[in-house]
């Protein structure tokens, strides 16, 4: 039965991993560099198990979610900037996935885009509304496991297995120096988005983890992002394979369901874009609690789905603002994957100020006990953190010269 | 209480808890009494977006203007434990912690489904 619950759980890490973010990059940097940019991934997705393990078990062993840890070690001052930052990346991450969405029903079933948007909020809303958190966080993940269509239609487009093998290995082939650079960075920031450690910290308090549970953190964490990863490779695999020197860049989440269409043919598209759905949806949610927790968390009040709708009053209300909020932003009918590139280049410069309390209180044996951080954890921890630091300094000059990746 | 404690590091921006495990607010400031060369002790927690107003400068003041002009004064004698967070001896309402999410819950119990 244990085994079984670990099962589950890593299945929907999985499917929670890819979100609007990692289709958009993952899909034009194939079409832009081939495999060449799939060691970044690795190097991403090594982060983000990193730095959730971490916060993992700070939540199971001492209760604190990231805000908590954020305002406890960083003050109030410096809390309150990492606040304003986190909470308007996410609600640019919120609308532009809400957008993906809306883009995804009106794929499937050609009604007009504004009404699929109201359409969609309503139906978030309500399921956020009424559904437990556990299933939540299953039907989302389960329904994205879909996305492993890609997988398929990866290995179906028959890329040049030599070409991908060297794609783990770190090179530069391009005279594009700058354009390769940006996709980096966005890659990083996509795999490594902040509030997927919000989400799985604040997740983890929500299923009443305790120090028992450490396994299936690391278990989730390792196997579930590792996983997710492997969705990513496939993502960029069709895209280089179907996009590179075409000309053509995907720009659009109907593109990118192509990826699976032109090897698998109208299953595949079909499957790719109940994936799709579900994913961004799913991040939806995410991002949707994310910013309710953090607020919550850095105020002190009561938080979480565990409490009803009621016992935890300005958390629901926050997150229904949200919602409010996101409505607005998409309705204004602005491109949902323009506003992604954005929402993950500007998470990119927040990153810092996110991991390095979740770093501290991991080492903290005040709390942590025996629990606090190993010597592979400090190690990985650091180099991340210099890494991170390197990408959110460099990652608006980047998106300056590169025009926001049009040259 | 008597070992010894990192007041900036172990209490300080630190949750409330009250005595049913309620989160009611956090550590956003310290009351400690005790003139020059006298013995200082911590006499309250002092919790409240007024009390941001002096703690971040220029950020502070905006956050404490939009937060309103809530404080709240819980001694120091009433605080159960400091572990991971800051636990109370009563329950929330009986210090005065808590109360927008006591005067907003009515609201959010008029929608079916809130006790889901």
């Amino acid at each position: 039965m244990k085994i079984f619950q670990i099962a589950l759980g890593i299945l929907a890490a999985i499917g929670g991993f890819v979100d609007i973010g990692d289709l958009v990059f993952n899909v034009a940097a194939g079409a832009a560099f081939g495999y060449q940019l799939l060691w970044v991934v690795v190097v991403g997705v090594v982060g983000i198990i990193v730095y959730s393990e971490m916060c993992g078990r700070v939540a199971a062993v001492s209760e604190k979610a990231v805000f908590d840890a954020v305002r406890e070690r960083v003050g109030f001052g410096a809390g309150l900037t990492t606040l304003i930052a986190a909470q308007v990346v996410n609600l640019m991450t919120l609308a532009a996935e809400v957008g993906g969405v809306a883009i995804c029903l009106r794929l499937l079933s050609g009604l007009p885009y504004r009404w699929l948007i109201l359409a969609a909020i309503v139906a978030l809303g309500l399921i956020v509304w009424v559904v437990s958190f556990d299933w939540i966080e299953r039907i989302f993940g389960y329904g994205g496991l879909c996305l492993l269509v890609f997988a398929v239609a990866a290995v179906k487009l028959h890329p040049d297995w030599g070409d991908v093998a060297h794609g783990f290995v770190p090179h530069v082939d391009t005279s594009d120096t700058l354009l390769y650079c940006y996709f980096a960075v966005g890659l990083l920031g996509a795999a490594m988005t902040p509030y997927e450690v919000y989400f799985y910290s604040s997740g983890a308090i929500e299923e009443g983890w305790g120090p028992k549970d450490l396994g299936i953190n690391r278990a989730n964490a390792l196997i579930g992002y590792g996983l997710g990863g492997f969705l990513s490779f496939a993502l960029m695999i069709t895209g280089g394979a179907l996009f590179l020197g075409q000309e053509i860049e995907p720009e659009l989440l109907g593109s990118i369901a192509m990826g699976a269409q032109v090897p698998l043919g109208q299953v595949g598209l079909v499957l790719a874009l109940i994936g799709i759905l579900f994913a961004v949806g799913g991040a939806s949610i995410d991002t949707l609690f994310s910013g309710a927790y953090n607020l919550a968390q850095f105020m002190g009040w009561e938080w979480g789905r565990y409490r009803s709708n009621a016992g935890a009053p300005r958390f629901t209300l926050t997150w229904l603002v949200l919602l409010v909020l996101a409505l607005g932003i998409v309705m204004t009918g602005i491109d949902p994957v323009m506003l992604t590139e954005y929402a993950v280049i500007f998470s990119v410069v927040a990153l810092p100020l996110t991991y390095l309390p979740i770093l501290l209180v991991a080492n903290d044996k005040a709390y942590m006990g025996r629990y606090a951080n190993g010597r592979l954890a400090n190690v990985l921890g650091a180099t991340y953190f210099v890494i991170i630091l390197a990408v959110s300094l460099s990652a608006i000059p980047l998106m300056i010269l590169t025009n926001v990746g049009q040259s | 209480m008597s070992e010894e404690l990192d007041l900036g590091l172990a209490v300080l921006d630190h949750q409330l808890l009250d005595c049913d495990g309620r989160r009611c607010g956090n550590v956003d400031d310290l009351a400690i009494e005790g003139g020059p060369g006298e013995h200082a002790e911590v006499a309250a927690i002092l919790s409240g977006p007024n009390v941001w107003r002096g703690r971040a400068g220029f950020l502070g003041r905006i956050a404490a203007r939009i937060g309103g002009d809530g404080r709240v004064r819980t001694p120091w004698s009433e605080v159960a434990e400091v572990e991971a967070h800051v636990t109370l001896k009563k329950r929330a309402p009986d210090y005065g912690l808590g109360r927008l999410d006591d005067r907003l819950r009515p609201w959010i119990e008029r929608i079916p489904g809130a006790g889901r």
